[in-house]
């Protein structure tokens, strides 16, 4: 089983695939920072922007679909503070600013975090000085996250193989038992990588 | 000469007081190849772990295991660490880097080796398991072997004098056993493997140990030990396949 649902298309071939991974991260921190700072009255500046961005998903060679699909699965998050704010009696406008101000930011890291593989975006953090730590705990985070959905979807599947009853009751009590065995098998498994990481003489 | 391996009376019970180990003694010569053979749950793993210091939790009291003459005290822990390699039975648990070139790296990283010093390390361990140009490769996304085999190529990266290896053949094809089994043939460092396959020891090991219930039970030539029916029944293993022909007919 190959999960890759998080960076799928990180590993393509194009001309924005190509650009060195500090160079992406620096212009979409700088990208990202502008369309939060700028007036809402520089029309021209967010329609500027946005076609920016479109060709930048067209050249990368990433499914249009893809990316739409991306963007509706994040946007509620933000969408429900902006809507929020419809309450207010100037609320429109805000509503308005937080929308494109929102789309556009995350349509920048939907295309920073796909066309840049999450190893490069790591070494980037370090050469910036990030905490040594952090880094490693997100790169095992990245590591580690498929083989736990791996393990489950297995989990999941032996269970479905022997499973006869369909009562509601019983579902959620083995739901109960596959999540705690899930704790149980990475917390285990933690402990094996630790060692393993001694091994090779991590202090 | 001084011994690779020298275990002297190494008695050890996991925290939830589960006897793993109980007096084992032995001592391994330079060059020499070990198999470590014995039921599930006998305590081959456990031995290995010893071997290189991840166990016991603490190193207090005199210390059992000696690696080229260095005690395995708290202070010897990154030399024994560097000359030591161990290999882990479950390739995802050892490959815990975002991709292979850094997964690699690590063991030369840590030991403190200069970068391109670890580069040429890393491309020397890739092309000795046959998996040059995978730097960029996300573990994730290798077969069962090659994952394997960049484990074994992360171990070799830090240039080990002993390699303890747990169960290598576990996740491999019958190509992949046989590839292993060339590729540890020409390693020249001292190895200790704990497997089933008893046909990889007829193979590479001139000498075997049988570990039953935590005890060395018999240690003796590979040929003599694996040939005797009883012995292996007796201990949850068989007389492999291999060694039914050789009987003077």
């Amino acid at each position: 089983m190959r999960h890759d649902f998080l960076d799928r298309y990180s590993r393509l071939d194009s001309p924005v695939h190509r650009i060195p991974a500090f160079v992406k991260f620096g212009a979409a921190l700088v990208f990202v920072i502008g369309l939060v700072v700028a007036p809402l009255s520089e029309r021209w500046f967010f329609a500027v922007a946005a076609l920016f961005l479109v060709l930048v998903s067209v050249v990368s060679r990433i499914p249009l679909s893809f990316i739409a699909k991306r963007l509706l699965l994040l946007e509620p998050f933000v969408l429900g503070v902006g809507i929020l704010m419809l309450l207010r009696p100037d609320g429109l406008t805000v509503f308005l600013s937080i929308f494109v101000r929102s789309t556009l930011c995350l349509l920048t890291m939907i295309l920073l975090s796909n066309t840049t593989p999450f190893s490069g975006l790591l070494q980037v953090f370090r050469r910036m000085g990030a905490p040594a730590l952090l880094v490693t705990v997100l790169a095992l985070m990245y590591r580690y996250l498929f083989v736990l959905i791996d393990e489950a979807e297995r989990m999941q599947r032996a269970r479905v193989s022997r499973t006869f009853t369909r009562g509601r009751t019983h579902l959620w009590k083995l739901l109960a038992t596959v999540v705690s065995q899930l704790f149980i098998r990475s917390t285990e498994r933690a402990e094996r990588i630790y060692s393993a990481m001694c091994a090779r003489g991590w202090r | 000469m001084k011994p690779a391996l020298d275990v002297r009376d190494l008695s050890y019970h996991y925290p939830d007081g589960k006897q793993a180990l109980r007096a084992v003694s032995f001592a391994v010569e330079e060059g020499e190849c070990v198999g470590l053979i014995g039921p599930n749950g006998s305590g081959k793993s456990t031995l290995l772990l010893h071997l290189n210091g991840v166990l016991p939790e603490r190193h207090e009291g005199l210390p059992t295991v000696t690696v080229l003459g260095l005690p395995a005290t708290a202070e010897n822990l990154p030399a024994i660490r560097r000359s030591v390699g161990l290999l882990f039975q479950d390739p995802d648990d050892q490959l815990f880097c975002p991709t292979v070139y850094e997964d690699v790296a690590f063991g030369p990283q840590q030991f403190g080796m200069r970068d391109a010093e670890v580069r040429a390390a890393v491309q020397e361990a890739l092309a000795k398991v046959g998996l040059e140009g995978f730097g960029r490769r996300s573990p994730h996304h290798l077969s069962g072997g090659e994952k394997q085999r960049v484990c074994l190529a992360g171990v070799l990266a830090c240039r080990p004098d002993v390699l303890a290896l747990d169960e290598p053949t576990s996740d491999l094809d019958p190509r992949g056993k046989r590839e292993l089994a060339v590729l540890l043939q020409s390693l020249k460092a001292t190895k200790i493997i704990a497997t089933h396959d008893l046909e990889l020891v007829v193979k590479l090991c001139g000498r075997t140990l049988v570990l039953d219930g935590g005890e060395i039970v018999a240690d003796g030539p590979t040929l003599e030990l694996l040939s005797d029916e009883s012995l292996m029944v007796k201990h949850g293993l068989e007389k492999p396949h291999i060694l039914q022909h050789r009987h003077p007919h």
